[in-house]
Parts: structure tokens; C-alpha cells; sequence
């Protein structure tokens, strides 16, 4: 076997194996390889979409709408539906972007070492999750059609407020990949935080319905869009803009963490990279 | 920091490393020159890994230096894999991290190495022998001129430990400098200097002869 010849001239370097798209490719396959979230997704979105219409049925529920100080009677059914996609969503998008982060990190960190840029490969991971969350935000929001057919307009205010919770929930998932090391806690994290984020936007037997204090939790703007959009005609665009927020805030500690962990470790005491480049060079120089 | 490698691929000095209280190297000094291959022997738990992944630059000295000269491969004891990407997608993304233009070496490693036949196999489904050697190839598929393997070997049959060590001869007589952390009383003399981890110093075991022309090995 012969080796391959490296020290071709910078102006005549073959062109080399893309970093970005190859890390795009490949994070997005490790998210969706998850067996457990996949089957959540297919199984458990329109089994809890049924579940959910069956216990509340048509009774009457009032809703606040925030921005606009209107207090809503709408179909409690319908809105516990679309605050059921947001709940699945938070849980099966959290829990996938969770394990594909915990798992692949030492991995990362190999591939930093080896030469692959950071920001490259923390710019595939947030494309990766933002890939994945509108896709399973998409198939939330047509499954809930079986269910309820809005009008086109609500539909899509739903569906922004499906993108925004699985971006949001996607961020969480990654903030916890990269902080927690075992799968019981993190499953436990999503799993309450998105149960108790969510349900306590729906107004349904819940003490704390309508009031100001739902509005410090991620799911409150996506809930606030969706449900001005498919029962008002309201496209609430700050509150839309509050979930981003909360996705960015998440997904920007979460990378921050990543760096940190999937830094070299030694540039106080042993030769950085670049040192060790110059030096490759002048080597190869004689 | 001053660079003081004088010719050598590999020179660390004075590198001292605790664990809370537990000091674990206590001035260690390792010079590795071009074409040398270098063992390093101790007990369980003398701080060989600690040692290795202190020159790799895995993790932060408390005090010393470690300068190299060129490019670096590191294997670590424990495969460090993505169990979704097949082995293929393995190779494909180390040509990436190390800008390199195509794959081939990384092909040519996994036929040398006797896994060839898995390459569109998940890593998570791979036997653990299969999964060192894929963890080996990922240190060598840039063809590095500092090669830091840390028993490199395990669960390897027969043939493929005898091709590893054809591969690294190979690669010492084109003048890479290698450094094996070993257990195998057995295959000590393959080593051009032997140095023995204790009491968080390496002590060079016997005085090997010059290789390639080089002038010499300490530790």
C-alpha cells in the first residue's frame, strides 16, 4: 500500500471532502436513526391526539389571548389538540435531539481533534435540528387534519407554532445532551419539562389558566400563535418571535457548552494546532 | 512557549498530571525522534493512557510542554465511534476533518486491516475486534508523522495483529515517529526504545540501537 502524498502545493491541492455538508449529512442520519423516537412519532402523535379529544369532547373553553387582551370561547377539544401536538412534539423532538447529541459528543470531539472546525460542525448540528423539527412538525400538523380540519390560514399558524415548540424542544434536547451524562436524566427532564411547559397552557382544569405567569414558559408563544391563528384570525407575530427566543437562548447555551467540550484541551501547555501546522510545514520544508 | 525539538518528531518535558491528590505523572520526559518506534510499559493504572492522551493534547497537563513536528494520529484504548454511521461514512468523515481529497488511504486501511467487507455495516453492529480496528484506521487515514496508539491491538485475531505490525514498520521505515503503550511482554523487541512508566516517571528499560540514522532515543 502506498501512501498517499500530502504535501502537495497549496495552489495545486486537489479539492478535498466538503467539512459542512459531509457534517449535515451525517448528523441529520444520527437523529433520525433513533428506532424509539420514530415509532413516538408515527404511533404516539395520533393515539394522543385521539386520547386527548376522547377526554375533553366539545365542552366550552376560555382562552386568553395575550397580545390582544381577547378572551376567546373556543372548542376545547380543538384546543386541546393542537396543545396535545405541541406536548408530543416537545417530548419526541426533545428526546431524539437529546440522545443523538449525548451519544455522538466524544465522537465530535474526536472530529474536532482530527481537524474538523468547530463552527462547522456546530453549524451542521443546529441546521440538523432545525431539519428535523420542521419535519416532524410538519407530520404532527398533518395528522392533526384527520382530526380537525382548520382553515387554511389556522392550519399554518398551527403548524408555525409546531416548527417553533419542536425548534425550542430541539435546543433543550441539545442543552441537555451536552450537560447531562446519563439517559434517565435527561428523559426525565423533557419528559416533565414538556408535560408541565405545555398543559399549563391549556386552560383545561387548570388552576393556573390564563394567567400571566404562563407566559414564562417555552410553549407559551407557539400556544399563543396557534390558537390566535386557528380560532381569532390573529397572526401574532411577537409571540411567534417569544418561541424563537427560547429555541435560540436554549440552542445558544447548548453550543456554547459543545465548544467548550469539544475544545483541545491543551493550548496552555502543549503546541496549539497552529503551532503544530507551522511546524508541519517547515518539516516538509527540510 | 519555546519549541526546543532539535530534530526530534516528539519531545515532551517535565509533564506532571494529578488527579486531586493522586499524582499520576510526576516530570515525565519523552523524546521521539523521526523513523522511531517507542513502547511504553507500566502497570494498571501507572498513567500510560493519562501519558498518551497528555501528548495527544485529550487532555491538559498540569505542567510541561509537548511539542511536535508535523502531523498527528491518535488511537485511543477505547473506540471513540458513531454507532449509526457505517464504517464507510466513518472514513469519509475523518477525510473531512483532515481535508483530505478522497478516501482512498482509508480504503486501503480497511482491506491491509481485514474489514473491508463491513464497510457498509453500522458501527454499533460491529464485533469489539472490528470496531479497534476501524478506531486504529481512523488514527492512521491522513498518514500522520506522529502516530500515538494506546494498545492499538485489542481483540485483534492473528493475521490482523501480524499486518498491524507489518503496517507500523512500514510506516517507521518511511520515517514516522510511533509510540505504542503495550502490555505484551512478548513483543517488546519490536520496540527501538522500551521505557518503563513507575512512580510517574518513564525510566528507559534498555538502550536500543540507532534507526534510520537517528542519533537518539530518551526517555
Amino acid at each position: 500500500m502506498s501512501a498517499l502524498d500530502l504535501s502537495t502545493a497549496p495552489g495545486n491541492r486537489p479539492a478535498t471532502i466538503g467539512q459542512f455538508p459531509t457534517a449535515l449529512r451525517f448528523a441529520v442520519r444520527n437523529q433520525t436513526r433513533n428506532r424509539l423516537a420514530a415509532a413516538l412519532l408515527i404511533g404516539f402523535v395520533p393515539a394522543w391526539y385521539a386520547l386527548m379529544l376522547a377526554i375533553v369532547g366539545h365542552q366550552q373553553l376560555v382562552f386568553r389571548l395575550f397580545a390582544t387582551g381577547r378572551v376567546l370561547a373556543v372548542d376545547g377539544g380543538r384546543m386541546t389538540l393542537i396543545n396535545a401536538g405541541l406536548n408530543a412534539l416537545s417530548m419526541i423532538v426533545g428526546f431524539a435531539v437529546f440522545d443523538a447529541i449525548r451519544k455522538a459528543l466524544a465522537f465530535d470531539k474526536r472530529l474536532v481533534f482530527a481537524g474538523y472546525r468547530q463552527l462547522t460542525l456546530i453549524g451542521a448540528k443546529t441546521l440538523s435540528v432545525a431539519v428535523v423539527a420542521a419535519a416532524v412538525a410538519l407530520y404532527a400538523a398533518v395528522v392533526l387534519l384527520v382530526f380537525w380540519r382548520p382553515q387554511p390560514a389556522g392550519w399554518l399558524s398551527i403548524l408555525a407554532g409546531y416548527a417553533v415548540i419542536a425548534l425550542t424542544y430541539g435546543a433543550f434536547g441539545l442543552l441537555l445532551g451536552v450537560l447531562v451524562k446519563g439517559d434517565l436524566e435527561g428523559f426525565f427532564l423533557i419528559i416533565m419539562g414538556g408535560l408541565m411547559d405545555t398543559f399549563l397552557q391549556n386552560p383545561l382544569g387548570n388552576p393556573l389558566a390564563n394567567k400571566p405567569v404562563l407566559e414564562w414558559f417555552p410553549s407559551f408563544g407557539p400556544m399563543q400563535f396557534a390558537v390566535g391563528g386557528a380560532f381569532a384570525h390573529a397572526a401574532l407575530w411577537g409571540h411567534l418571535a417569544l418561541g424563537l427566543v427560547w429555541a435560540g437562548a436554549f440552542a445558544a447555551a447548548g453550543l456554547i457548552v459543545f465548544g467548550l467540550k469539544t475544545r483541545i484541551r491543551n493550548r496552555r501547555s502543549v503546541a496549539p494546532l497552529w503551532v503544530r501546522h507551522t511546524l508541519h510545514q517547515a518539516w516538509r520544508r527540510g | 512557549m519555546r519549541m526546543k525539538l532539535d530534530g526530534a518528531a516528539l519531545c515532551a518535558r517535565d509533564i506532571h498530571k494529578a488527579y486531586r491528590r493522586h499524582q499520576v505523572l510526576a516530570g515525565v520526559d519523552l523524546r521521539v525522534e523521526p523513523g522511531q518506534l517507542a513502547g511504553v510499559v507500566g502497570e494498571n493504572g501507572a498513567g500510560k493512557s493519562t501519558l498518551l492522551r497528555i501528548l495527544a493534547g485529550t487532555l491538559a497537563a498540569d505542567r510541561g510542554t509537548v511539542d511536535l513536528a508535523g502531523s498527528l494520529g491518535y488511537c485511543p484504548q477505547q473506540p471513540v465511534l458513531s454507532d449509526n454511521l457505517t464504517v464507510a461514512q466513518h472514513l469519509r468523515y475523518f477525510a473531512a476533518a483532515h481535508r483530505l481529497p478522497d478516501v482512498r488511504r482509508g480504503e486501503d486501511l480497511m482491506v491491509r486491516l481485514g474489514f473491508a467487507r463491513y464497510r457498509d455495516h453500522s458501527a454499533g453492529a460491529l464485533s469489539g475486534g472490528t470496531r479497534q480496528k476501524l478506531n486504529l484506521t481512523l488514527a492512521l487515514v491522513h498518514d500522520p508523522d506522529v502516530l500515538l496508539l494506546d494498545e492499538p491491538y485489542q481483540g485483534f485475531d492473528w493475521e490482523t495483529y501480524l499486518q498491524f505490525w507489518d503496517l507500523v514498520d512500514e510506516m517507521r521505515n518511511r520515517g514516522k515517529a510511533i509510540v505504542v503503550i503495550t502490555h505484551l511482554v512478548f513483543e517488546q523487541d519490536r520496540f527501538d526504545v522500551l521505557a518503563d512508566l513507575a512512580g510517574g516517571r518513564l525510566n528507559v528499560r534498555a538502550t536500543p540501537e540507532p534507526v534510520n540514522g537517528g542519533t537518539d532515543v530518551r526517555a
